[in-house]
């Protein structure tokens, strides 16, 4: 009997081996605690919740801890296991162009179409990539990896991740969280900035209203885009080419059905599977380093440079713009590609200096001209650093 | 805009007067013929994916196989970035003297299946008894070899003539599927004798220590990247704001051209269809007494009818509405009712 008690106690001792309350560490804790605070940010502050949501949960999953040595092959580290399987999109980089695929299905062109020039303050936002590569290469990253920190100032979660895959896929799961939670914060980063480079009359110009975009002019436009872009950078296909392909689903207007789930139902499983398993991916042990402190504070920093010079650039354009064709610099934000949370931001700020001056239509041009940029400045850093 | 498209898709896909097929149709076939013809020239004159890359003819204290014994080796390589199975190729060795030797790989081998951009090593032992990799092709070590190999098609993909070697070096492309052949076999790195690896070896990412030393601060790749986002974007802009209007007059001008082209073409198909309806009206006349020809009129007749018919009465009801006063009076003011449904019911909504 004695011995048989014994074994029973054995048995005991060797599942709680199992447990994750055996093998938890202060690091898993503090994950944890971070996965909670991403979802009371998304349910409470209501910051982008469907991506905060599966990331949050993500994390969750990611950090609950157990025992590696015993074989169970649950990790999303251990190859094979189910969650491993479903990260294969993230380190294969195929997640982030059916992203893309969709953004292009639901994003209007129109603004951009009807006033081109936008298209360089998205050009000028890109500032801030490069500026958080120079900060990170002084710090004493390696190029590939000062590359695929600095895209986090592209504001751009898929070409985030996409890039990191591809240049430092250790450092992933830091640049994607990080990348996805300062795009939660532009409501919180952007408008101080914003308030602080501009006048009190600037924010009160008021710009032209954009002329009505042909159908023709729609069409043409991802063609257009995807020839030109691409031949350019051919490095950026993947992302450039879904965009536009996308976007030519959704202008064609004789593709309905496929726009439609490409923008629906394929985006929101591909947001749900790239969120959950970006969280899962920051696991203590990969995630809880110096380096993910240090990408963190690049990627605030990447973050002020793009906004900044998005603005700034604005004023400089508008010295050499004739008087009725100025544009007010609020909308300089925009040009990171956060969309439209960037634009939404721009009007925002907009409202509370003027109620009806509504800059919402022309932030969205700058803000797809980031989305194209950012495309851009990824395939650019992978054609010279891969 | 609008217009010049829609008269530009109207011109491009009104249908012929051959009837049958459609402009649009007989333009996508044409398209479809010109890519198909010209993938099959591609075809005729592109590289194949396998290529042979380096060879030995003498082997003293080189590489060994499976058995323990150094024997002459030939490596092929897959130089595409997918797997390719080489089971049915060829691998053929003349070295001046008798038959050349033509080596068939075997099929059922889950080996030959050669991963992109990996190598494959045939022994060049004349014991295919030894398994897939062992040929019956011998290299001659004194005089010179030449070596060919052939695809399952029993096309030639790739030949080589390697000449006379020393011991233990070996003839191999400069670098992995390079069209310049050296002898290798000295100390040098780039010139080491490569069984089954890569013909240079890749110690460091070039591209990245250029940036490290020349570009530390950065600077350089700043100036450089933004230079490029801004020339993409610029040239975007510059094609919407300026080149538009001209790449629309383009197109119509094509549209015209197509279409002119086209002309001749549906002529001949006319007449062709015309020649076969005649053959067939004559081989059918004795039997059924021209009911072929007398059904199509009266169809052709019927579907014109039918459409005049249509018309007539569109105009009749028309002038009977506008005659007679029969048009509804109806006053002006739309009434919209509010309605609580599931779409706009509160508690049925996703979020508050």
């Amino acid at each position: 009997m004695g011995e048989f008690i014994n074994f029973l106690g054995n048995n005991l001792a060797d599942f709680w081996t199992y447990t994750g309350f055996a093998n938890a560490t202060p690091g898993h804790l503090i994950m944890i605690l971070v996965g909670l605070f991403f979802i009371y940010l998304a349910v409470a502050k209501e910051f982008e919740p469907m991506l905060l949501i599966p990331i949050g949960f993500g994390i969750l999953i990611g950090n609950i801890p157990f025992n590696t040595e015993a074989g169970l092959n649950v990790g999303i580290y251990e190859e094979g296991s189910v969650l491993n399987i479903l990260y294969q999109g993230v380190t294969s980089g195929w997640y982030p162009p059916l992203i893309f695929l969709g953004i292009g299905a639901m994003t209007d062109f129109s603004a951009l179409i009807s006033n081109p020039k936008l298209l360089l303050i998205g050009a000028a936002a890109q500032f801030g990539i490069f500026g958080a590569y120079m900060i990170a290469m002084a710090i004493g990253f390696e190029p590939s990896e000062a590359g695929a920190i600095a895209i986090i100032g592209g504001a751009d979660g898929p070409t985030a991740i996409f890039l990191s895959s591809k240049l430092a896929p250790s450092l992933m799961g830091a640049i994607a969280v990080s990348a996805y939670s300062y795009m939660a914060l532009v409501p919180v980063i952007q408008p101080p900035i914003m308030r602080m480079l501009t006048t009190e009359k600037e924010r009160l110009m008021r710009m032209p209203t954009p002329r009505k975009v042909s159908h023709t002019e729609k069409v043409i436009f991802p063609i257009v885009g995807l020839l030109l872009t691409c031949f350019l950078v051919p490095s950026g296909l993947p992302l450039l080419g879904m965009l536009f392909f996308g976007n030519l689903l959704k202008e064609s207007g004789v593709t309905r059905r496929l726009a439609e789930t490409a923008r629906g139902p394929l985006i929101d499983t591909i947001t749900i599977l790239l969120g959950v398993t970006v969280g899962a991916s920051t696991q203590a042990s990969e995630f809880l380093t110096m380096d993910s402190v240090l990408i963190f504070a690049l990627g605030a920093l990447s973050f002020i440079i793009a906004t900044t010079s998005g603005v700034l650039f604005v004023k400089l354009f508008n010295l050499i713009l004739p008087k009725h064709k100025r544009i007010n610099p609020l909308i300089g934000n925009a040009g990171v590609s956060a969309v439209p949370d960037s634009a939404r931001i721009s009007q925002n700020v907009g409202l509370e200096y003027d109620p009806t001056n509504y800059l919402l239509m022309h932030a969205m041009g700058p803000n797809v001209a980031g989305v194209i940029g950012s495309a851009v400045a990824a395939g650019i850093l992978l054609g010279f650093l891969m | 805009m609008r217009n010049i498209i829609h008269k530009m898709m109207r011109k491009v896909f009104t249908p012929l007067p051959c009837g049958g097929a459609g402009g649009g149709s007989f333009l996508l076939l044409l398209i479809l013929s010109l890519v198909g013809f010209t993938s099959c020239n591609n075809q005729e004159n592109g590289t194949s994916k396998v290529v042979l890359n380096e060879v030995l003819s003498l082997n003293k204290n080189n590489f060994q196989d499976d058995y323990g014994v150094h024997n002459a080796w030939i490596e092929v390589f897959n130089k595409s970035y997918g797997t390719v199975d080489i089971a049915g190729y060829k691998l053929a060795v003349y070295n001046g003297t008798g038959d050349t030797v033509i080596y068939n790989v075997p099929k059922g081998d889950v080996l030959t299946k050669i991963k992109p951009r990996q190598h494959a090593l045939f022994w060049a032992d004349g014991e295919p008894n030894r398994g897939t990799f062992h040929t019956i092709c011998t290299l001659d070590s004194i005089g010179g070899n030449w070596v060919g190999l052939y695809d399952n098609g029993g096309k030639l993909i790739d030949e080589i003539e390697v000449p006379t070697l020393e011991a233990d070096h070996s003839y191999a492309r400069l670098d992995d599927a390079n069209s310049k052949w050296v002898v290798k076999g000295g100390d040098n790195a780039s010139s080491y004798v490569t069984p089954s690896t890569n013909n240079m070896t890749i110690e460091k990412n070039e591209k990245q220590e250029k940036f490290a030393q020349q570009d530390a601060d950065g600077v350089g790749m700043a100036i450089t990247a933004m230079s490029v986002v801004f020339m993409g974007l610029i040239i975007l802009y510059i094609s919407f704001r300026l080149l538009l209007k001209p790449l629309l007059t383009f197109l119509q001008w094509i549209t015209n051209k197509v279409q002119l082209l086209l002309k001749p073409l549906a002529g001949f198909f006319q007449w062709t269809k015309n020649a076969i309806v005649c053959i067939f009206k004559r081989k059918d006349r004795n039997n059924k007494n021209n009911l072929t020809e007398t059904m199509t009129e009266n169809q052709s007749i019927s579907k014109t009818e039918s459409k005049e018919e249509e018309v007539y009465a569109a105009i009749a009801m028309a002038l009977h509405e506008e005659m007679n006063n029969v048009h509804d009076i109806e006053s002006g003011i739309l009434t919209i009712n509010r309605c609580t449904s599931a779409w706009n019911a509160k508690h049925l909504m996703l979020r508050k």
